[in-house]
């Protein structure tokens, strides 16, 4: 190997465990080289069986050790955490499975679930919270009424019944054959992921619900979310699913504090 | 900086792994300290923190990193300093440790602890990136010899005189994991005695002792008993480490506790026989 500067050499020691086909510095033993590359490509494999259980279930050993395979080309790791590696995922599986969409919801799930597990502690409002803290608000005030979730919580739509697909592929689960079956969900539904305590759970809901609690999340007020549900469901309809999905998420314990948007 | 010397720390430690939280938290688990993997607890939140919190109440911790990446041409992460320094405020670890090698580039990850070449300049970067580390962090890095797979036909020290070097320059301690000395021994063709003559053994902070698996390149696995060769180095190397904490080192393939235990019941019986032989082997 010529020599070089440790910024040389080091760009190209990694090309080397990135890409098997970049050339070999002069003085540098291929095999044992091929050492550092198969240590690297194991370990990340590992790290996303490890964040993808389910999903590496369902699409079998092999098909996830191709498509990993593949994640680590399209995306290398650049994050100094492990936990990162599994990062974008699913949009990588949606390419790989288009004929699957499942694959990608189980995923978004797993991923969701994966950072939820260490999301920023915070305790939520439950309804005697709530209501004490709501109990001075004007009109006004409710339709600019903000609700802040817990860190880690999401939302996402979903065309299947990833829920029930869920129990079937946990690691102790008996019964490969009681997964058969179509998850098609007949109406669009979503999921809902937060933590309870140390745990990260997550709900099935409407779609409707879904929406609207996207909107929540992404800086919408109560009164915004709201207008869309009306739009959505019509304003009888809205008023009462509007104040059942509140009283959901308090008795849920998704919501840590509410304020009124300037 | 804060600094616990030999002598003063607690002797006798094991790694926290998750297959142990519930031995941890439910129940006395008979050691001075445990160590954890720094970049497992360098979150926001839930579990992780909520164990490892726990387990400090009654236990005194050791932080080792795996991702600084001390070598790096390019320097050290601002983001991952920062997440070190709020990790060990809270903790208040014996002390921080890392590894002398490097794991990234400024645009990609490998998550593995890459060899350095033992050159002038990568001496220069290291002691530059340790210098910086320590003024961030407060206190004094403890840096540990690495196993390696291969050299570069451009060094210009060995290994010993690579780390010796760093330990000097930076006031920094050092982690001496006999196992790498034993891996890299056979996969370099130096002599243990060597390596041990050459270190400044007063900077020695702790011991790692671990398996690894065995073939024409010993792999440094860490999924397996500490080897008989391993156990040799220890027994020779322990008279010349006096107060120095001792840790089993298991990160696959995990036993039940006591199993570990007993390893370590192991080293405890070993550092404390007196030596039959002062010479380290070759």
């Amino acid at each position: 190997m010529a020599p070089t500067s440790l910024a040389g050499t080091q760009a190209a020691f990694m090309a080397l465990l990135l890409k098997e086909d970049s050339p070999l510095p002069e003085g540098l033993d291929a095999e044992r080289v091929a050492i550092y590359r198969n240590a690297y490509r194991a370990r990340l494999v590992d790290a996303l069986r490890e964040t993808y259980p389910r999903t590496a279930r369902w699409v079998g050993d092999e098909a996830f050790r191709r498509a990993a395979a593949h994640h680590l080309i399209a995306s290398p790791p650049n994050s100094w955490t492990l936990d990162e590696a599994g990062r974008g995922f699913a949009d990588t599986l949606a390419a790989l499975f288009r004929k699957d969409p499942e694959v990608t919801e189980l995923a978004w799930l797993e991923w969701a679930m994966h950072e939820c597990f260490v999301s920023a502690d915070a305790t939520p409002l439950d309804a005697a919270g709530f209501a004490a803290a709501t109990a001075q608000y004007s009109e006004s005030d409710w339709a600019r009424l903000r609700l802040h979730f817990l860190p880690g919580t999401q939302c996402t739509a979903l065309e299947h019944r990833i829920h029930a697909l869920w129990p079937l592929l946990a690691e102790d689960s008996p019964d490969e054959a009681a997964r058969d079956g179509d998850y098609r969900s007949e109406q669009p539904i979503a999921c809902i992921v937060w933590r309870q305590a140390l745990k990260p759970v997550f709900l099935p809901v409407s779609a409707a619900e879904g929406n609207t609690l996207s909107l929540l999340l992404t800086g919408a007020s109560y009164g915004e979310a709201c207008a869309a549900l009306v739009h959505r469901l019509g304003e009888d309809a809205a008023v009462a699913e509007a104040g059942t999905m509140l009283g959901r998420w308090l008795h849920e314990g998704m919501i840590r504090a509410v304020d009124v948007a300037p | 900086m804060n600094e616990k010397g030999p002598g003063t720390a607690p002797r006798y430690g094991l790694g926290l792994r998750r297959a142990h939280y519930d031995d941890f938290l439910t129940g006395r688990v008979p050691v001075d300290f445990v160590e954890v993997i720094s970049e497992n607890f360098m979150v926001d939140g839930g579990n992780p923190r909520h164990v490892l919190e726990t387990v400090r109440r009654d236990t005194d911790v050791a932080l080792h990193g795996v991702s600084m990446s001390i070598g790096s041409a390019d320097g050290l992460h601002g983001n991952y300093l920062q997440r070190l320094r709020d990790l060990a405020d809270r903790i208040e670890p014996l002390w921080v440790s890392d590894h002398v090698c490097w794991t990234r580039t400024s645009a990609h990850n490998s998550h593995d602890l890459l060899p350095l070449p033992y050159t002038r300049e990568a001496l220069q970067v290291v002691c530059d990136n340790v210098h910086r580390a320590q003024d961030y962090l407060g206190r004094p890095l403890v840096l540990e010899n690495p196993s390696s797979y291969l050299a570069f036909p451009g060094d210009e020290m060995s290994e010993w005189e690579f780390i010796a070097a760093i330990a000097s320059r930076t006031g920094c301690g050092l982690l001496l994991d006999l196992n790498n000395i034993v891996v890299s021994a056979h996969n370099h063709g130096f002599a243990p005695a060597d390596y041990i003559a050459g270190l400044p053994l007063q900077r020695v902070r702790q011991v790692h002792l671990a398996g690894h698996t065995d073939g024409a390149i010993k792999i440094d696995t860490h999924d397996q008993p500490v080897s008989a060769d391993t156990w040799a180095l220890y027994e020779q190397v322990m008279p010349m480490l006096p107060g120095v904490a001792v840790m089993i080192e298991r990160d696959d393939n995990i036993p039940p506790l006591p199993e570990l235990l007993h390893e370590l019941e192991q080293a405890r019986a070993l550092a404390t026989r007196p030596a039959r032989c002062s010479r380290v082997p070759a």
